[in-house]
This record gives structure tokens, sequence and C-alpha cells, in this order.
């Protein structure tokens, strides 16, 4: 009778030992460290109705978290230029024309006493993860307190952490059509490792996502690189061959930002009404650049892939996934989701930052890898609202004035809609305001 | 030659005339119904080892050679849709998301007409409805999963001539020949990303419509009667696959933007007859059976029946035609396995007149969880039955068959790039009466 207790005693121990190593995650404390992407930054500016959405709330919410905090701003959002918000599909046809909504929106969450649970700063690199205390958003993120986004998260105690940073070091380079911005292979791998060394030391499990392979967006692949006669929306044949814009190689890719100078007349020959003057160098991405963006984005995931096996994290492939929308598209209910600029659903107006909907995808790649590194059992999102829209949301009503008159090539980012993009990816303004200058070489560092 | 091609053709023509009737949900797991004949199903199938009437053309060719007077045949399944829910499941269509399918009411029929030559050589003609399928949901403008499907339909019939021949007075085969005649129809709408809300918003219905095709197969089978209680039978229908011609229609729907209407109208060939071919695979089935008579008036059979759906591997549907008339060609990824279901029959003669029949099936699908959608959701399923006949100067069977479905979840997506993602749980039953009479 006394050995069966025993007995009965031990299983039970054992059982409790057992169910402590499974589903091992401690969700109680949850911060978000990252950029954009995890600010929840869509259409060139942050905003709440996007921000309510971004996947460290939607993660928050599916731990069973009530009181996550984030800097909240109101619509129309704030963009890295004054006096202009959120950019927002103007006009579908005969052109689609998209420009920001004037206007600014204010800070909503700015005293709160202690650091936001989700301090993701639009701009940042790994770099400026870990070192960074002012400067673009990091003044209403971090709030001059003199500590960086890095520690303020840890000094919230964090049980669980998410980390989603890189894709600056890649994209400001991407989007301004070269490859000199690229931070330096060394000094990622530095300064990631030295993040999540930060992290692991704190004793939290932590999430850690890669970086999609920024040539993919619909900022880098919209356009095509032959002339389009406005009109018709299709090529213009001279001969029975389309005729491509001067200056633009085949593989070459035509930035969003190129529709600016299309209109004025650059990348057309004379013959067809242009100035006959090459497209300028910071709105083509070339076949080569692109190839040198793409290596060092997959020796970056490289590092990231190595650094979460060393430290037990789960691994986000999020550069897996904006491949798949790149390429096959993401198939829901029926419904395929691209990465087609405006059509395909998953991006934004600026190119480059997910739709909710793709956020709430991404979130529920972050819960998919948590479940299978931990063997938790965390519910993923309910899609249902981010495809067919909320009871009860309130549209934008927000109008923007545009010029009519001019016919342009298919997909016109306003010259203020693409000064905002670069400007949030956190693009140097003397690279995006300045004169098409030859670049300087770097010295291998980062940039911050 | 002339005037057996006559006749033919005007069984065709009443065959097709029943097949009209016949689009029914499947009623054997996949989409066979294997409800030809309603003594049979009084016994839950459990038939293969008795076919001793002449619904032995369809469950077992063998039993024919035993069948000694002239006798023709009619007959249908009333079937009756109880319950076909739906219950979503994170993360999409969502948890508390509720979707019901229209409840069937469907009348596939049977029809079997059997004339003896000789003591030996006996001649059948049936006409069956062995394959069919309806998935139809209600308000499909609303229904999440519009976008997969609003509407299936498939139906099939057979002509199925059969010779049963008398090799010994207890040893019995059959053979014969199937013309399958099919049609199908998929509905479902096309939806879009509306780019000024991003929502997705529908933008047209896609019809799509197999006009009645044919595809030719076999049957054979064996019935030995070993001692005066007990026998064995055996029988096998061959794999068909029909190929369907026929064409396509994308009507536009208005998006609520007129931008947008005006954008996708100029990109997508809405209301134009768009041509095109798509293929089923139907399987190959094959029963066993064995009954044993424990007094002349108490049989009880057992049966176990094969179904080779591994050959619906997939629907493709090839838009074929030009830049201005077609779609891009899609594949719908099925991937069944080969299943089986165990059918048990007891008999019981009460007096010359009344038999009562029992049965029960167990009937296992063929669907992986990683195919089920508002296409076609199938489940593993219990049937209970119970049948009446009377014997005069003719015949008459009732049976009555309850077939609740196991809850089929799906949770998972197929790897790769097919996976399109709708989770949840589908809950189906059915009542089926069966009434057959025998002159």
């Amino acid at each position: 009778m006394h050995r069966v207790k025993i007995l009965a005693s031990l299983l039970a121990l054992a059982l409790l030992t057992a169910g402590a190593a499974f589903g091992q995650a401690d969700f109680s404390r949850y911060v978000a460290l990252g950029d954009s992407l995890t600010a929840g930054f869509a259409s060139g500016a942050l905003f709440r109705s996007a921000q309510e959405n971004s996947y460290p709330a939607l993660l928050a919410r599916q731990f069973g978290i009530a009181n996550f905090q984030q800097p909240l701003v109101s619509d129309p959002g704030i963009s890295a230029t004054a006096n202009f918000g959120a950019l927002t599909l103007a006009r579908l046809v005969p052109t689609p024309v998209i420009a920001p909504i004037p206007g600014q929106g204010q800070p909503l969450n700015l005293t709160l006493n202690r650091p936001y649970d989700n301090m993701g700063v639009p701009g940042v690199t790994v770099h400026g993860l870990l070192t960074a205390t002012s400067g673009g958003f990091n003044n209403l993120i971090l709030r001059g307190t003199g500590f960086t986004q890095l520690q303020q998260g840890l000094s919230l105690r964090p049980t669980f952490v998410t980390l989603w940073i890189g894709n600056n070091d890649a994209l400001g380079s991407a989007t301004s059509g070269t490859d000199q911005l690229l931070t330096p292979l060394a000094s990622f791998e530095a300064d990631y490792r030295a993040i999540v060394a930060a992290i692991a030391s704190t004793g939290a499990k932590m999430a850690i996502a890669n970086i999609p392979d920024v040539t993919s967006i619909p900022f880098v692949t919209t356009l095509t690189r032959f002339i389009i006669n406005p009109q018709t929306g299709q090529p213009v044949l001279i001969g029975g061959n389309p005729v491509p814009l001067i200056g633009v190689n085949a593989g070459d890719f035509v930035l969003l930002t190129a529709t600016t100078a299309e209109a004025q007349g650059f990348g057309i020959p004379t013959a067809l009404g242009g100035n006959g003057q090459p497209l300028p160098d910071s709105v083509v991405l070339t076949a080569a650049e692109a190839a040198n963006v793409r290596a060092r984005v997959n020796a970056y995931n490289a590092v990231i892939s190595t650094v979460a096996n060393e430290r037990g994290a789960a691994l986000v492939n999020a550069n897996g996934v904006l491949t798949q929308a790149a390429t096959t598209g993401i198939h829901v209910g029926g419904i395929t989701y691209s990465s087609a600029f405006l059509t395909g659903g998953i991006f934004s107006y600026d190119g480059v930052h997910p739709t909710p909907f793709g956020y709430a995808y991404i979130a529920n790649l972050f819960i998919d890898a948590i479940n299978d590194k931990f063997g938790t059992d965390v519910e993923p999102v309910n899609l249902f609202p981010f495809v067919f829209g909320f009871s009860s949301s309130a549209a934008s009503t927000a109008q923007v004035v545009f010029d009519d008159s001019q016919a342009g090539p298919p997909f016109v980012l306003t010259r203020e809609a693409g000064r905002n993009v670069l400007l949030s990816l956190g693009v140097p303004k003397s690279v995006v305001d300045g004169t098409p200058a030859p670049k300087p070489r770097k010295p291998g560092h980062g940039r911050h | 030659m002339q005037r057996r091609g006559g006749v033919t053709w005007r069984v065709l023509g009443a065959a097709v005339a029943l097949g009209a009737l016949a689009a029914v949900p499947m009623h054997a797991a996949g989409f066979s119904i294997f409800e030809q004949g309603t003594k049979s199903m009084g016994m839950a199938g459990a038939f293969t080892a008795q076919a001793d009437d002449p619904s032995a053309l369809f469950y077992n060719a063998g039993g024919l050679a035993f069948l000694d007077q002239r006798d023709f045949s009619v007959g249908a399944t009333y079937i009756k849709g109880l319950k076909a829910d739906f219950e979503g499941a994170n993360p999409f269509p969502g948890e508390g998301y509720r979707a019901s399918q229209k409840k069937l009411s469907e009348f596939p029929p049977h029809l079997y007409y059997v004339q003896p030559i000789n003591a030996e050589w006996k001649f059948g003609l049936g006409i069956e409805t062995p394959f069919g399928l309806t998935t139809e949901w209600e308000k499909p403008n609303q229904f999440a999963g519009r976008f997969l499907s609003t509407k299936a339909a498939l139906r099939a019939f057979d002509v199925n001539p059969t010779i049963g021949y008398q090799v010994t007075p207890n040893f019995g085969i059959g053979i014969g020949a199937i013309a399958r005649i099919s049609d199908v129809e998929l509905n479902r709408n096309v939806g879009v990303n509306n780019p000024f809300t991003n929502r997705i918003v529908d933008a047209g219905k896609l019809k799509l419509s197999g006009d009645f095709n044919e595809g030719y197969g076999f049957n054979v089978g064996i019935l030995h009667k070993v001692t005066p209680s007990f026998s064995w039978g055996f029988s096998y229908r061959s794999q068909i696959t029909v190929d369907y011609d026929g064409d396509a229609r994308l009507t536009q729907v208005s998006t609520g933007n007129a931008q947008l209407d005006l954008a996708l109208a100029s990109r997508l060939p809405f209301n134009t007859k768009l041509p095109v071919k798509t293929s089923i695979d139907f399987p190959d089935e094959a029963s066993l059976g064995v009954a044993y008579s424990f007094t002349p008036n108490f049989l009880v059979e057992v049966d176990a029946n094969w179904t080779g759906w591994s050959s619906f591997k997939e629907v493709q549907i090839d838009f074929t035609g030009g830049a201005t008339n077609s779609l891009p060609d899609t594949t719908l990824p099925q991937g069944w396995k080969d299943a089986y279901n165990y059918r048990l029959g007891l008999r019981w003669q009460a007096n010359p007149t009344s038999q009562w029949r029992f049965g029960y099936v167990y009937d296992e699908t063929p669907q992986p969880e990683v195919g089920v959608s508002p296409l076609l959701p199938d489940a593993d399923r219990n049937g209970y039955c119970i049948g009446y006949g009377y014997t005069g100067g003719w015949k008459a069977d009732f049976a009555l068959m309850y077939l609740p479905f196991k809850d089929r979840s799906r949770n998972q997506n197929r790897p790769g790039a097919e996976a399109d993602t709708f989770f949840g749980t589908y809950k189906t039953d059915a009542l089926l009466l069966g009434v057959t009479l025998t002159f």
C-alpha cells in the first residue's frame, strides 16, 4: 500500500516536471524590439489604426496580455516629412496616383511613465537599435531619456522578446538604387550578436525574424524598364519592340520613385516627348547592385540563423514567406495574396511595409515559429477581419489634392510620397535630396 | 444492328432523364453512392454473397447467373441532409465563424432489367447512379469560403449491360460493360484586393460546366454457393475516366468602387464564353462478402469493400481559349487514398411474404485532412440500416439508413505553394430512404 503511494507521488512528480518541460515559454512580460516593421509602420507613416494591428500588438493579444503599450500616434500619422501623414491611393484609373495625406497626427501616449512594450523604431538599423538614443523616430519612441531601444526594452524585465532587426541595413540601399549603403557584414554580425547576447543575459526567451529579400518588394519590382504609354498602360512599341527607358538595362529595376523623374521626361527619348536624359541613378537599381544587395541579405540571414540556433531562439522565416508572396503567392480561402503593388493585398502604399493583412499574416508566422520551438499552444490570429474588414472600421475619408493634368507612367508616387518613404527607411537626407553625385565609397562601418 | 442501336439510344434517353435527378451528396465515403438497391440497403450493402435480386447487376454480376425469371426493377433512394454545418478555426475563416450547406433532398435512381436466356445464360441491363455529389453553401455571397466553392455538383450514371453464366448449379459468374455518362459543375466567386481599402471584395462569379461526356469500363463478379447455407461472392468494377468538354463564364460583380470595376473590366474576360477541359478519374472498387444462414430464415453477411480512390489525385482545369477568352489553368489537388468500408447485414424471413433486414456499415474516408475543403468535405461515417421486403405477385422493398458523419476537422495545410488555408470542422448527418419495386 505504502509502495503504491510512493509510486503515485513519483508519477505525479514526473508528470509535473514533464508539464514544465513542455510548453516552455512565459509570455507574461513581452517586449518587441525592431524597426518600422515592428512599430506597425505602414503607407509611409506611423499611425494608430496601423499600430493597433502591428504584429507585436497582435502577438500580445494572443499571449493574453491586456496592457501592451505602444507609442500610438493619431491618424493620419507621422511620416518622415513634416506636415504630411500616411500615403493614400488618390486615384486608380487611368493612372494610379499615391500621395501623402496633408496634416500630421499627434503622439497619444507620450506620457507613459515607463518604456513602451513595443520598442520598434522606424528607420533604425542593427547598430541603431544597439546604440541610438535620438534622431528620427527615436525622438518619439525613446523620448530623450538617453537610453537606447535595447536598454529601454530590457529594463522592462521581459520574459519573452521578439526581435526583427536588420531590414534597414539593406532596405535603404535597395530603395536608393545603390549597393553602397549596405552595412558591412562584420559590423552587422558584431552588433547583432551584441543585441541577442544582451537579451539572452536576462533569461528571456526569444523569437527572431530574418530579413526579406528587399529586392522582391513592390517598391523595387513594380515598374517595368520599358516606356509605357500612359493612355493605354501598354509598352510603347517601335518596330514591334518595346522601348527601354534610357539608362536602364535588362535585369535592372526601376524604382517606384522613378515615376516623378519619368513624368519630367527623364529616361524618355526626345522623339517620344521626353528630355532624352537617362533616369537618375538613385531611381534605378542595376542588376549588379541588386545581386550585391541580395547576397548581403543572404549573409545577414546566415548570421541571424546561426545566432538563433546558438541562443535557442525561435527563428521566423520572414524571408521565405516574402519570397513565396513574390513568386507563387499566399493562398487564403481561395484568395491569392501576392507582392503585386496595390492589387496584391500584402504591401501598403509605400511599396515597402505590409498592409494590416500582411502584418497579421506575419504575426501568425511568429506564432507558428514560437509554438514549434517552445511547444506552446498560442492560438493563431484570426485573419477574417483582415481579409474582409472590421465591421466597425471607420474608413479613412481624408482627401488628397493632386495634379490631375499630368499623364504619367503607371503608379505615380508623388515626389513628397517618394521622399517620405526613403527618409522613413533611414536613408540619409543627403542621399534622398542630394544631386546624383558619384557615391562615396564608405569605409567599413555602420551608419550611426 | 439498326434496331439494337435504336433501343440503346432510347434507353440512353431515359437514363439521361433519370440522371438529371441524380445530383446528390456523397453517400458512401468519397463521392460514391453505394445505395443502388433497396434490399441491399437494408443490410447496409452487405450483399455481395447474396446478390439474389436484379440489383445483382450492381452489387455482384455473378448473382445474375442465378436469376431465373424476367424481372423489371425500379427504385430510388431519397437522400435527406439533416445537417451540414461548418465551424471555422483560426487563422481563417476564424473561430466563431459559422456556415451551413443547403440541406439536400435528392433522389438518385436505379433501374434493372433481367432476362434469362436459358438455364445457364442470363442477360441484364442496369442503369445506376454510382457517383455523385452536391455541395452547395447557404448565402453563397457571404460565405467565407466562396472563393473556393459556392456550389459543386457532379452527376454520373452508368448504363451497364451484363451477361451472367452459371458454370455449375452453385457457381455463377458475370461480366458487364459500363458506359458512364457524367457532367460536372463548379461555382465560385472571384475575390480581389480593393486597393483603396486593402480588403477583399467580390469581383465576379465563375461558373464552370463540364457537359455530359462519357467514359467506359467493365465489371465482373463471382458468386459461389458452397453449401445451401454458406456462400461467398466477389465483385469488381473498373476505374473509369471521364474527360469533360465545357465552358466557363465569369460574370462581373460590382466591387462597390467604380474605378476598381473599370480597372478589372479591362483585365479580366468578363461575360464571355471561356472554353474549358477537365477530367475526373472515377475509382475502381472491389467487394468481397461471405454469407451464412444459421437457419433457413436467418442469414448474416459480412462484406469488405475496397475503393481505389488514389486515382483521385487532382482535378485539372484547363482553359483552352485564346488571349481574350481564357483564364489561367488551375489544379485542385485532392491526393486521396484508397479506402475500405466494412458492412454487416442480417436478414430475417418473418413469413413467406415478409423479410426484415438490418445493417451496419463503417465507411472510411479516402480524403486526407489537407484536402478537406468547402468544395468537398468528406468524413468517416457510420451507417445504421433497417429494411423491409414484401414478396407477393410483385416485390416491394423499403429501407431506412441513418448516416451520421464523424466531425471532420481541417487544421493543417498541404506543404508547399498549393496550401490554401480554410480551417474548421464540418458536421454532417443524413437520412436515406430507399424504395424499389420489382415486377
